[in-house]
């Protein structure tokens, strides 16, 4: 009987270990199970937003499941890539903008089928995120932009300009030493993607992508690169590093996207603070960012998974899927949902909006070229002109452009 | 249930009595059988995705393209191609840096609290949870509290700092803090290496300090004459273990400088950039996955050489 026992034992050990070894393919054995890669919930309100969808969809399409799959924003990329490369990519998922095109021509992802779309009911910017080659690859879901967070106690108008905004600072900082004018974004990944927004606002280009031509070692970026070394003199790092320094008060402005207001709101609701459009030199821009969707090639539902993401995008949806996702719908028609005060302030920062660079490299260039740059120029360690201008040279020889 | 029966195949005087012919081929099958699963995790899990990764190092691979062989490009570039890669030859610094001062800090720090807990007789399973908690934390949970304990303004290290007259720092935005701030991390997580001390000088026999105290010896000499020696294949083998995990420290960096909206470019100019950290960016971050292999493969070969010089040079017997 104790061998027997001992055989039970290894044999069952052995199922158990082949089991957990085999069921990673997340088998869609029906055909009419469609999985969809999405980031985790910001609220648990955009949680319920995409339960009601799912449950619409379903209850439309008779016999169809929809399993949304969430992942945290920090591990999706990763996880997508991971899944690409062994070949168990979910039929359909969110897609950061500037990944799309890489991914697009990698043949990675697919085509939109003709006539899935009317393209002419989608903000182009949002839409042309989706492009490569001049052939759509996706639908976008929602865009969004930075705009200026403002302590109304400590700015009471905010700055429209940038020698307000350098006004209205150093006014903020001589009143209490103890408080920063505004918290600068730093020379990190994050800082170096808010920086093209400000290079428009004097009517810069970070680059000619189809000229091939890099641009952000001219005036206009040498400007605005030193509006940030100029804010530093009233906004000292020794306060803005700290955690929060806008939400606790210790920041009177700062750049930040819609994603924030609810989570400041929730977490500080004592902080009276409002949002206005980006202070700009020359003329009023932004950048824009946003999720896109797309269709992933190895999809064993394409058509199902395409009516799925034009289901989200709708006139009808798209209001409430783009609010969940954070940002603002990309379909013309679609309602946006009633938010507070800020939400104009976000609206019209949005029109002014750039695309980031279709350069394939480009989170690359972002992060190991502009982020050092950035930094340097704000410790003092070199001039903005110095730090673009090897910047740049450093770009031009990474992408091999000549310009 | 399973500890008897094992004991009854395994040890229980009746079953030499009764074996029958065949029965040593019967426990060979067995004992494949049990390390199966083992062997299978081996195989799949670390034999093949080395192997791959060995591949992949000689290939230019963005995970979604089919891998195309380039021979030794990857590692000439990473060694010497700094448009391609220019923060490589950083990374290796930071890492350096952080290994030569998180092993000592690490050591010094688990040995101190070993003899601490050693020769208190009440409470000692208390102080021992507490001094290992922090091994067991969530690394997530660890880099939120540090990011508040070294925060510039409510952090409570510059409060302390600030009750012996020190100034505040803003360490983890000052390039050269930042490493001395990690390491400082690292040494307060060394419970593991602290456990092991612990051991150890629980095998070191009463009757030589007794001896030592007979001969006149004092508390500081018998530290140094007594017990540091013999417990020299204790630091040994924790100073070993301690640089190979310091080469690849990833997840303290990761998570000190991401998350919040924070990206991870590893810190202020690069200053926590460390190797490991560097790899993960082109591997998920830059689509250059046979670059990180490459990578990974020149710290496998790096720590070789680091291990073999220390079994080298370490004087690694008690004495």
């Amino acid at each position: 009987m104790s061998r027997g026992l001992v055989r039970g034992a290894v044999v069952a050990a052995l199922v158990c270990g082949l089991a957990a070894c085999g069921s990673g393919g997340g088998g869609q054995s029906d055909g009419k199970e469609l999985t969809f890669w999405m980031y985790q919930d910001r609220t648990p309100q955009a949680g319920q937003v995409m339960e009601q969808v799912r449950k619409d969809f379903e209850k439309a399409n008779p016999g169809v499941t929809v399993k949304l799959v969430k992942i945290p924003k920090d591990d999706y990329n990763t996880k997508l890539g991971s899944a690409v490369a062994s070949k168990s990519a979910p039929d359909a998922g969110i897609l950061d903008q500037p990944l799309v095109s890489k991914y697009a021509l990698d043949g990675t992802i697919k085509e939109v089928p003709a006539g899935l779309i009317t393209e002419a009911d989608y903000y182009k910017g949002a839409l042309d995120t989706n492009r490569a080659n001049g052939k759509l690859y996706g639908l976008p879901q929602d865009q969004t932009t930075v705009a200026l967070f403002y302590n109304r106690k400590l700015v009471p108008t905010p700055p429209k300009t940038w020698d307000e905004l350098k006004q209205v600072a150093a006014q903020v900082h001589a009143a209490d030493a103890n408080v920063a004018g505004m918290n600068v974004p730093k020379g990190d990944g994050y800082g170096a993607w808010m920086f093209p927004g400000i290079v428009h606002g004097a009517g810069g280009e970070m680059v000619d992508d189809a000229g091939k031509k890099v641009l952000f070692d001219q005036p206009p970026a040498v400007e605005a690169l030193q509006l940030w070394v100029d804010l530093q003199k009233s906004s000292p790092r020794k306060i803005t590093d700290s955690d929060k320094p806008f939400e606790n008060g210790l920041a009177a402005m700062t750049i930040s996207g819609p994603w924030d207001v609810p989570t400041i709101k929730e977490q500080f609701p004592d902080l009276d603070f409002g949002v206005a459009p980006l202070p700009y030199k020359s003329e009023p821009a932004g950048n824009i960012g946003g999720e896109d969707s797309v269709v992933f090639s190895t999809s064993k539902n394409p058509d199902l998974a395409w009516k799925w993401l034009a289901f989200l995008a709708n006139a009808q949806n798209n209001g409430a899927v783009a609010d969940a996702f954070g940002g603002f719908p990309v379909h013309l028609k679609a309602q946006v949902p009633a938010g507070g005060p800020e939400q104009a302030a976000f609206l019209e920062q949005l029109k002014v909006a750039h695309a980031r660079p279709a350069v394939p490299q480009w989170i690359q260039v972002n992060d190991e070229i502009i982020a050092p740059a950035i930094e340097s120029a704000l410790t003092g360690k070199a001039t903005a002109q110095q730090a673009l201008t090897d910047a740049a040279s450093k770009t031009r020889s990474l992408l091999g452009w000549n310009g | 249930m399973a500890a008897p029966v094992l004991e009854r195949v395994t040890t229980g005087p009746g079953r030499r009595a009764r074996r029958r012919p065949g029965a040593r081929r019967r426990d060979h099958l067995i004992g494949w059988l049990l390390i199966a699963p083992a062997l299978a995790y081996f195989l799949i899990f670390l034999l093949y995705p080395a192997l791959s990764a060995l591949y992949y190092s000689f290939t230019d691979w963005n995970l979604r393209t089919e891998a195309s062989w380039v021979g030794l490009a990857n590692y000439a570039d990473l060694l010497f191609d700094d448009v391609k890669y220019p923060h490589f030859w950083k990374s290796v610094s930071v890492t350096l840096q952080y290994t030569l001062i998180a092993v000592p800090l690490t050591l010094v720090a688990a040995l101190a609290q070993a003899l601490l807990l050693n020769a208190i007789r009440r409470g000692a399973n208390l102080f021992r949870l507490l001094l290992f908690l922090p091994v067991v934390t969530a690394e997530a949970a660890v880099g939120a509290i540090w990011r508040w304990l070294y925060d510039p303004q409510y952090g409570l290290i510059n409060t302390l700092l600030g009750l012996v007259g020190i100034p505040g720092q803003n360490w983890l935005n000052t390039p050269e803090l930042v490493i001395p701030a990690l390491a400082f991390i690292a040494a307060w997580q060394c419970g593991i290496s602290m456990i092991i001390y612990l051991a150890g000088l629980k095998g070191i026999p009463g009757s030589i300090q007794e001896a030592a105290i007979i001969d006149g010896a004092g508390p500081w000499q018998r530290f140094w004459r007594v017990t540091f020696p013999m417990l020299r294949p204790t630091t040994f083998y924790l100073l070993v273990t301690g640089v190979i995990a310091a080469l690849q420290v990833f997840g303290l960096v990761y998570v000190i400088f991401s998350g919040n909206g924070r990206s991870v470019t590893g810190g202020p100019e690069q200053s926590g950039l460390t190797y490991v950290l560097h790899l993960y960016l082109f591997a998920f971050r830059y689509d250059a996955m046979g670059a990180a292999c490459a990578m990974s493969f020149i710290l496998l070969v790096f720590i070789m050489i680091v291990t073999a010089l220390q079994f080298r040079f370490v004087k690694q017997e008690a004495a």
